[in-house]
């Protein structure tokens, strides 16, 4: 077998087993995702206020997206604040509608007797094409569910009596940008404000972005991060902590597939370095 | 099998196999490989103009302007007057539609009319945005190097400040090509910069490798579980 491909093959196997055993390691313990953890608990949100959060990301990046929109989707539903879901990504559209229900329906699981209703703790507003003009058009909007117009099913936002009294952008007390690359959280950095007013901006990134979303977090633009899947995980130990019913295994699972392929490119490449280090003093006694 | 389950099991069965073909390429190019590529390229770029129509333009600007928002009420009253200035729509739908003018010899003048307000609207938006994001990252660069929080020194804080103060200032340093620089002490410092961006592009190289394993994963996850089980279903095994 070539060695390319046998790499591939121990590759897939090390993300393999861990899925196939239903292996779990608890999380590392990340500050910026324990930090978006407080902030989104802390947020004080009268009646009629509301979280703006934007769900820009595709089946390309959905690995890491979902998990985090998850997580940030079931603590806003525990509080009890009415989420606007939107997107800015054509391919979002079915991440929209299935991920916030599926979220609902196991917490209806977990608490017996309680309901999370579409219309009560959720609208989808849907795909908004524009990107920084629907921003700005959002923000300077007096009533932003009259702007968001109809949900998906072509109901107007504003006759769901959960998000009736919205009124303008001073109303929205949360904005969560998950995506990766593709999305409007530059323009959300740079538009979501009005006459001093901006809401607690927090953000899950994928981790190829990382290291860009750093410098909004360190500036005090962001309030608080998901890095990737690890971040996801994180903050869904968090929850655990508080709601000890929160079952986070399958994500806690995904986090674990993710090490085991880090440790075996360690192993890959010391293996590598140490293979061609012999080989070359072997050649190099003749 | 009612239509209910027949669906999501019909799409997770294509989703299995969309993605095996994908990840055929891994063993060599071939058939199987090209064919689901060129349909994912295909749905990709479908979709787009799809929800544009049918979640934007159709419901937000079309139903309005020929007055299909208003309900009629079963006593025969309507539920609002009809807006004439939603007919005020078609004023930038004309201009933006001038584009087009691009494929006429003749007329290409008027596209660029468009291109024009195009480019300096977004010139404007980009000033303004530009400075609404840079402006407070450049006032968080600023950080103390001493560190006293409640009267007691920090040491982790004020490590952490003048490290990342300094590795600011030698970075920029070294995109610093306006003066001779040969001999002087900006000049001497220059080189350090160099590897702190190593060790930047390290991190963000192992960043792109954790977000694509991270796509591994899922879809290992999908195979697994949801795939497997929805090939049990149709065999008979589920």
């Amino acid at each position: 077998m070539e060695p390319r491909r046998l790499i591939y093959l121990l590759m897939i196997l090390a993300v393999a087993a861990p899925v196939m055993f239903g292996l779990s390691q608890a999380p590392s313990r990340l500050v910026s995702a324990e930090r978006m953890y407080s902030v989104v608990d802390s947020v004080e949100v009268q009646p009629g206020e509301v979280a703006l959060v934007w769900l820009d990301f595709g089946p390309n990046t959905v690995a890491e997206n979902e998990p985090q929109a998850v997580v940030l989707l079931e603590h806003l539903f525990r509080r009890r604040i009415p989420v606007i879901l939107l997107s800015q990504y054509q391919q979002a559209e079915g991440f929209l509608r299935r991920i916030p229900q599926d979220v609902a329906q196991r917490l209806e699981r977990e608490m017996p007797g309680q309901t999370w209703r579409y219309g009560e703790a959720w609208v989808n507003a849907g795909y908004k094409p524009g990107g920084a003009i629907f921003i700005q058009s959002l923000v300077n909007a007096p009533d932003i569910t009259k702007l968001l117009g109809r949900d998906v099913s072509g109901m107007p936002i504003s006759h769901f009596p959960a998000f009736a009294s919205v009124g303008g952008v001073e109303r929205v007390k949360i904005v969560g940008e998950i995506t990766g690359l593709v999305g409007v959280f530059d323009s959300i950095v740079q538009f979501f404000q009005k006459n001093g007013y901006r809401p607690t901006l927090v953000h899950g990134c994928t981790s190829i972005t990382i290291p860009e979303a750093y410098i909004f977090l360190d500036s005090g633009q962001l309030k608080g991060l998901l890095e990737g899947i690890a971040g996801a995980a994180w903050y869904s130990e968090v929850l655990k902590k508080h709601f000890p019913l929160s079952d986070n295994s399958k994500l806690l699972v995904t986090n674990t597939a993710l090490s085991a392929a880090h440790i075996m490119i360690i192993v890959l490449i010391l293996v590598g370095n140490v293979a061609a280090f012999v080989s070359r003093s072997r050649r190099s006694r003749g | 099998m009612d239509s209910a389950s027949f669906w999501p099991l019909l799409s997770t069965l294509v989703g299995g196999l969309a993605t095996l073909a994908i990840f055929s390429f891994l063993i060599r190019e071939n058939g199987f490989y090209r064919f689901f590529e060129h349909v994912f390229i295909g749905v990709a770029a479908g979709i787009g103009p799809m929800l544009t129509l049918r979640d934007f333009l159709w419901p937000q600007i079309i139903d309005p302007m020929r007055g299909a928002t208003i309900t009629t009420y079963p006593d025969g009253t309507l539920s609002g007057p009809y807006q004439p200035l939603y007919l005020l729509y078609l004023v930038p739908m004309i201009f933006g539609a001038l584009y087009y003018a691009l494929y006429s010899p003749r007329y290409a003048w008027i596209a660029k009319v468009v291109i024009g307000f195009t480019l300096g609207a977004s010139g404007a938006l980009a000033i303004r945005g530009f400075f609404a994001e840079v402006i407070p990252q450049l006032a968080g660069s600023f950080k103390p190097l001493v560190v006293i929080s409640s009267g007691v020194f920090s040491w982790s804080e004020s490590i952490n400040n003048t490290l990342f103060v300094a590795i600011l200032l030698l970075v920029l340093n070294y995109f610093f090509f306006t003066f001779g620089r040969e001999g002087s002490l900006q000049g001497k410092s220059a080189p350090l910069g160099r590897p702190l961006l190593m060790v930047c592009f390290g991190a963000f190289f192992g960043s792109t490798v954790m977000a694509r394993l991270a796509l591994l994963v899922e879809r290992v996850q999908f195979l697994l579980q949801d795939w497997w089980v929805a090939v049990q279903t149709i065999v008979g095994l589920g």
